[in-house]
């Protein structure tokens, strides 16, 4: 097992003339769980699409397992997405964005992208519904009719479906309720990891305290650094 | 209303919803309004023409049975789906992979598709002339009787070759990967690019299936009108109206457009003082009218919300 999964160094982003993320330093080992807590609009989701290479334009180097995804460009934000899906990164997009208008089923299915991922979908799901066992009977139902809580486990159910090696999850609590907030967290921790590696943005750290294996703040679009348990939990 | 105008509504139906939904599912999954439509179309029907030409003789020399009339049908339509394909990938190629991921694609491609529409019209006006050609009847010119009512054989056969080929694409779009990564990507293409789903790829199918419906509307709807170069403009307009009525995007909303604008151009033909020459004008009034009060079109009234 090597060192490091994923290794970004002096990366910036942002969006036309706004720039968003400053000089973003930071790598991930495999087994690590690693949160990124930090307040709303402080570049956490702009990071993750950096990654993704979703986002405005962006330059810096962004090591995934010894190969490079990040680079300087300007044009064709999505255009390299799938290729750097399939090397192995399972993002879940903030909130709802995602299919409403297909099943849980099918939803699940679209996270099987790759080839043996495909044939071995059924046992896949049934995985997914052990770990979420109320998607278990929902499975015909559209996902534009479920609840918040239920679309976040859809969500998450479709980046476990993959091969991915890192999982970035993006605020996985977002507009959730306390109690529904706890179960998602709950469930993200108890994922085993195995070599792959997951990053988890949060705004409330208490959710995450003494749940992940390192803490690091975000602010105004740069890493401030390991923040350590707050003991508020 | 008597049964042969409902018989002729819903054969002007099933020619419009083909065109209908290929624009519609065009602009939903890769944000592209094809003006190219209108030269598909032409293309496909010349394609049509000229393979039903060549081979009838040999097809007439070895049968003139029905089983020879049903073999010159089927290679007909092939010729057409295929040939209408071959140009979706060419719209492709030249309106769609060098400028996707460019700013303002919806615009620019708007503007390259209808530059290959007028292109392709003047190219099929030099190669071939303005004369008109007449595709073989190639469905017969019979008419038979259904439960008492009389009815013509080629808008029969029209009808239920668009409820079955459709049928089959809509099957096709629930059951499949690719049909599931196409829905994926109409919804939130975003969300696809995650799945792993690249819309280039997803695009090539696309645009070859929606080239092959316009196709086979260019087949039907010669065995009423005749095929020239600029054939296509009319149902290009007709189609894009529809696909707007229904809500661009929404495929059962094109298929309610398309019933309603069929019987709208049949009960228009046969009011004494409206008469053919008023179709146009009657329809564009009732899809401003529709549009007017429900500016999505009709496809929000069918689509299921969250309860």
């Amino acid at each position: 097992m090597s060192g490091t999964l994923l290794a970004v160094r002096g990366l910036s982003a942002g969006y036309g003339p706004l720039r968003v993320l400053h000089d973003i330093d930071f790598s991930i080992a495999p087994g690590e769980r690693l949160a990124i807590v930090g307040l709303n609009g402080h570049g956490k989701t702009t990071l993750f699409r950096a990654i993704m290479q979703l986002v405005g334009w962006q330059r810096g180097s962004i090591l995934f397992d010894g190969k490079e995804i990040g680079g300087t460009r300007s044009l064709g934000e999505g255009r390299y997405t799938p290729g750097i899906v399939r090397l192995g990164i399972a993002m879940t997009p903030q909130g709802d964005a995602i299919f409403p208008g297909l099943t849980v089923r099918e939803h699940l299915d679209c996270g099987a992208h790759a080839k043996t991922a495909w044939r071995d979908r059924t046992r896949r799901r049934e995985r997914v519904y052990q770990l979420f066992p109320q998607l278990d009977e929902l499975q015909g139902a559209l996902v534009g009719k479920l609840s918040g809580g239920e679309r976040r486990m859809v969500s998450i159910g479709r980046a476990l479906m993959s091969d991915a090696r890192l999982y970035l999850i993006d605020e996985p609590t977002l507009g959730l309720a306390p109690k529904v907030s706890k179960r998602v967290i709950e469930a993200l921790v108890n994922i085993p990891l195995e070599g792959k590696a997951m990053v988890i943005t949060e705004q409330n750290v208490a959710l995450l305290s003494g749940a992940v294996s390192r803490m690091m703040g975000m602010h105004a679009g740069r890493l401030r650094g390991e923040v350590g348990h707050v003991g508020l939990a | 209303m008597d049964a042969t105008l409902v018989i002729y509504a819903l054969y002007l139906a099933a020619i419009y919803a083909l065109m209908a939904i290929g624009i519609s599912l065009v602009w939903s999954s890769i944000g592209m309004v094809n003006m190219a439509y209108g030269a598909t179309f032409a293309v496909a029907g010349y394609a049509a023409y000229f393979a039903a030409d060549s081979i009838a003789p040999a097809i007439r020399s070895w049968s003139t049975g029905v089983d020879g009339m049903v073999l010159l049908a089927v290679l007909t339509v092939m010729a057409g789906m295929i040939a209408g394909a071959l140009f979706g990938i060419l719209v492709y190629l030249v309106a769609f992979l060098p400028i996707h991921d460019k700013p303002n694609f919806a615009v620019r491609s708007l503007i390259v598709t209808l530059a290959i529409n007028l292109a392709a019209v003047q190219a099929l006006l030099f190669a071939f002339g303005p004369q008109q050609k007449a595709l073989p009847r190639i469905f017969g010119v019979g008419r038979f009787n259904l439960l008492g009512t009389p009815m013509r054989l080629d808008q029969a056969i029209t009808i239920l070759t668009t409820i079955v080929l459709l049928g089959l694409v809509l099957l096709w779009l629930r059951i499949s990967r690719r049909g599931l990564e196409i829905r994926a990507v109409m919804q939130n293409s975003e969300g696809a690019a995650l799945c792993g789903i690249s819309t280039r790829w997803t695009a090539l199918p696309v645009m070859m299936l929606t080239g092959s419906l316009a196709g086979l509307a260019a087949v039907l709807l010669s065995q009423s009108i005749f095929v020239n170069p600029s054939a296509g403009t009319t149902p290009l307009i007709k189609g894009l109206t529809i696909a707007l009525l229904g809500g661009l995007g929404s495929v059962p909303g094109a298929v309610l457009g398309a019933i309603l604008v069929g019987f709208l151009e049949a009960i228009t033909g046969i009011i004494p003082f409206l008469g053919q020459r008023y179709v146009l004008v009657v329809q564009f009034a009732f899809i401003v009218l529709v549009l007017l009060i429900r500016p999505r079109g009709l496809g929000g009234l069918l689509d299921e919300t969250r309860e």
